[in-house]
């Protein structure tokens, strides 16, 4: 006779418990904030869109604001923004685009149909997070091409970047081939180079150092 | 039979048959989407052309150099020792040899950076570490290394060394002839004073 069996609760207060730990341990179950939405074949396609980024030439029409639905977000800290930034954006530090309250600022723009245009410096700063937003979800995110460098530069006469190509990306600028291979000194001058000249003077001995 | 066990029996059967409903695992792994962005925005993930053209010419032997232009520009020009990986070729089961070999680093490069940032991004999702994107691409390599332009006077004294640097490295990687011009090499001058004796240091 097996012991349980004279006491038919102990069973039932087992499998109780059983069932307890199993669902404390499903709900304790650690699940990451984010998931991505995009595998990684779908990445790879994501990246050939040509709709990816937002070009300065299209600026001026968000800045008078006959534009709503855009809101651009500066990912650089705070220090530099307040230096010098695009007139409208937001500022929200790459290292707090994550914040819950950010992430909730985000999707509600989402769910308004807001575009949403990243920059950073350079045309650099901003790719990296601008991909990783598309690859969990965020499919209404867009990047500035040429960041806010390109920006500063063509503040004045931005409608007329639509012909410029300096801030594209993906296009070879030289001809590597022909340019690597050349043996020709590239012009420089034949100004003489300065090189500072470092004088190091010995500290003078004390006048009576030595003595008779 | 006692009704408890089966109960019990019925349990784990359902607990059982739940794991028929459990996601279907990808075949490969990936990081965290979390810590990804954390990696993403690390500025240290970025090397110059500087670096890159030291390490090649060091003969560095931890350094891979990744190329994510298309073949046949690849097949025009490459760095020395390039592999060329584009994009949609990264999870092809023949270019996984080359990322996550131990004690190897990685540059990515590209026309201008950006491409070759994306393929960083993958490839970290992909969790393989020690990757770094050459920045500016193979445009600021040329404009740096290849055609380097001399530094105003005003400027510091790095930038002169650096100069001298990518007048070597292009030497390095064009064949060009050392050029003979009439700039003689001024070397430091370090002037040394001697020690003045003192005053009345020796004798009489």
């Amino acid at each position: 006779m097996h012991v349980h069996e004279s006491n038919p609760q102990k069973t039932l207060i087992t499998i109780i418990l059983f069932v307890l730990v199993i669902v404390i341990g499903f709900l304790t179950l650690h699940r990451p904030r984010f998931k991505y939405k995009l595998n990684m074949a779908e990445s790879v396609q994501m990246l050939q869109n040509k709709t990816n980024c937002f070009y300065p030439w299209q600026l001026p029409d968000v800045l008078d604001k006959t534009h709503p639905k855009v809101v651009l977000i500066d990912i650089r800290n705070k220090f530099v923004f307040s230096r010098g930034h695009i007139p409208g954006a937001e500022n929200i530090s790459a290292f707090d685009l994550t914040k819950k309250k950010n992430i909730r600022h985000l999707k509600a723009l989402a769910g308004k149909n807001v575009t949403v245009v990243l920059y950073g410096n350079g045309p650099l700063q901003a790719n990296g997070p601008w991909m990783w937003f598309r690859m969990v979800g965020f499919s209404n995110v867009k990047y500035l091409a040429g960041g806010y460098g390109y920006y500063k530069a063509h503040k004045d006469n931005l409608a007329e970047t639509k012909n410029d190509n300096s801030y594209l990306t993906g296009i070879p600028r030289f001809n590597y081939a022909v340019v690597a291979s050349s043996k020709n000194v590239p012009a420089t001058t034949t100004q003489k180079m300065k090189k500072p000249v470092i004088v190091r003077r010995k500290r003078k001995a004390a006048v009576a150092a030595g003595g008779c | 039979m006692n009704r408890n066990y089966f109960l019990l029996t019925i349990l784990m059967l359902i607990l059982a048959a739940g794991t028929f409903f459990l996601k279907k695992q990808t075949d490969y792994k990936q990081i965290n989407a979390d810590k990804l962005l954390w990696e993403i925005i690390q500025p240290s993930r970025f090397v110059t052309t500087d670096q890159v053209a030291r390490m090649i010419i060091q003969k560095d032997p931890s350094l891979e150099i990744l190329d994510v232009r298309s073949p046949e520009e690849f097949a025009k020009f490459s760095l020395p020792n390039a592999i060329n990986i584009p994009p949609d070729s990264l999870m092809a089961p023949s270019s996984n040899d080359y990322f996550g070999i131990p004690g190897i680093k990685i540059v990515f490069i590209s026309d201008d950076g950006i491409k070759a940032d994306q393929e960083w991004v993958l490839a970290k999702r992909l969790g393989f570490k020690n990757m770094y994107v050459m920045k500016g691409g193979l445009n600021r390599w040329i404009e740096t290394i290849i055609q380097p332009k001399e530094p105003g006077e005003s400027e510091p004294y790095t930038a002169f060394e650096e100069y001298e640097f990518r007048k070597g490295a292009r030497l390095y990687f064009t064949g060009a002839k050392v050029e003979k011009s009439t700039v003689s090499k001024k070397v430091k001058v370090v002037i040394h004073r001697k020690k003045k004796a003192a005053v009345a240091a020796g004798g009489c």
